[in-house]
């Protein structure tokens, strides 16, 4: 008889753990993209300005288009505490945004906001992108690390 | 004399009375952990793991009836109604009362009740433009989200939306559905035609399938109104998809849809178009076309850069 009530114990903590993990199961099930929701929001809640003091003169310009043209439709503090850090992932973003109607964002402006970005990373978030970088296959990050240092080539030193 | 003594030995008769840390009585855990026991072995007894081969009564003759083998109508609408709301209620309400500038009523609605070929018409074709719906005026587009269904699913549907909801006009026939679909596709492609066609052609012919257009514009260069949305008040083109997305990022986007679309006033109405949720309806094979229809749109020969 002890050991079955130890065995019922059990089966009653069991019982009630698994009620807890079935509801947390099916709110997950009802928002599928709650995830992102919440990733979003936790990026929103970080600093929406970035000290453009020590970057290059071409870079703290681009930062001014940077913050006019993006904060027209979303929190600059979105984009600036986000986890992109790759040239490939800004470029693809920054022309996903660009070619919605009413963008106001010609080519020529999107180029600098990609720029900026890019600059921003490899010096800002630099412990991210070396990260990403690790985790690329070699000819990723070969092309990466080129696309980056047009950038700085472009910019330093000017 | 004597009244002094009393009153500075005995406390005041008005003072407030004091709660003191006493434990509980032992006679009361114990009864509790007997309970308990009682309670955990009588569980383990009898709850044959919520098996309900095990030990389930039935708490009405209605509820039995409901585990029973369905056939005919029942099973018609119990099936219809599954479909209805993974595909159609996210618009037109679980309870069929549609969503003000966003989707009619379903309940009480003319177009339901009226002849089947029209009723079928909707979701296979899909519609578009102005229309009145009981007695209101609606003036959207809606893709033809039907055109995936298989014909038995788009049967069900239809019984049960003309069955629920106070609608009371009678079942649809999978001839009925297939007749109207073969109006429709006469100038689709067969499944031979599709398998002779480069994947960029399936994937235009999905485009044309799910009604891609009627939003996103002919050949998917934009330009349809979409009120008070905040991309200049349009629905996007997709002509520099391939630019924005990779063809997962894509693909995961198509699946997901985008309900909520930015106002361009905020204080304004919701804009009436919005991108469905496409997972539940498109084919993995048909997605894959479109997205690789969709990478071929981008003009030749344009600066690949910004």
């Amino acid at each position: 008889m002890p050991m079955n009530a130890k065995f019922a114990t059990v089966l009653l903590g069991a019982a009630a753990l698994a009620l807890v993990v079935a509801r947390v199961t099916r709110a997950d099930d009802q928002q599928p993209d709650a995830e992102t929701k919440a990733r979003i929001d936790k990026y929103e809640q970080g600093p929406a300005t970035i000290d453009v003091s020590k970057y290059p003169q071409g870079i703290q310009d681009n930062y001014e288009v940077f913050s006019q043209k993006c904060a027209q439709c979303h929190k600059l503090s979105r984009p600036i505490n986000c986890d992109y850090v790759l040239p490939d992932e800004w470029s693809r973003y920054v022309k996903r945004m660009m070619h919605k109607p009413g963008s106001g964002i010609d080519s020529a402006a999107g180029k600098k906001i990609y720029e900026f970005l890019v600059y921003d990373s490899s010096v800002r978030k630099k412990a991210m992108l070396d990260e990403k970088l690790a985790k690329a296959t070699a000819q990723d990050k070969t092309d990466a690390e080129a696309k980056i240092k047009e950038v700085h080539d472009k910019y330093d030193n000017k | 004399m004597s009244d002094e003594l009393k009153s500075s030995n005995s406390q005041p008769p008005d003072a407030e009375p004091k709660a003191s840390r006493s434990p509980a009585p032992v006679w009361i855990i114990v009864l509790t952990l007997v309970l308990l026991f009682f309670g955990a072995v009588y569980f383990d007894h009898h709850s044959g793991w919520f098996d309900k081969q095990v030990y389930s009564p039935y708490a009405s003759t209605e509820e039995l009836a409901s585990y029973q083998p369905k056939s005919g109508q029942a099973s018609l609408l119990s099936r219809g109604r599954a479909v209805y709301e993974t595909v159609c209620g996210i618009c037109h309400g679980n309870d069929g009362l549609g969503k003000p500038a966003q989707a009619p009523p379903l309940a009480g609605a003319e177009w339901v009740v009226k002849d089947v070929a029209s009723l079928a018409r909707i979701p296979l074709a899909g519609l578009n433009g102005p229309i009145q719906v009981a007695g209101k005026d609606w003036n959207l587009s809606m893709a033809p989200m039907g055109a995936g269904l298989s014909d038995a699913d788009l049967a069900a549907v239809l019984t049960y939306i003309r069955e629920s909801w106070g609608n009371k006009s009678g079942a649809v026939s999978v001839d009925e559905v297939k007749a109207v679909r073969a109006a429709i596709s006469g100038s689709s492609p067969s499944a031979a035609d599709l398998a002779k066609m480069t994947p960029v052609e399936r994937g235009h012919a999905v485009f044309q399938k799910y009604g891609c257009f009627q939003c996103h514009g002919q050949d998917a260069k934009g330009g349809v109104s979409n009120a008070n949305a905040k991309t200049a008040e349009q629905v996007p083109g997709l002509l520099y998809v391939a630019d924005g997305y990779t063809k997962d990022e894509l693909k995961v986007f198509i699946r997901r849809g985008e309900r909520n679309i930015p106002k361009l006033n905020p204080a304004g109405p919701e804009p009436p178009h919005f991108m469905p949720q496409w997972g539940p309806i498109i084919k993995d094979s048909e997605l894959d076309d479109l997205a690789t229809y969709l990478f071929s749109l981008k003009p030749k020969g344009e600066n690949p850069g910004f």
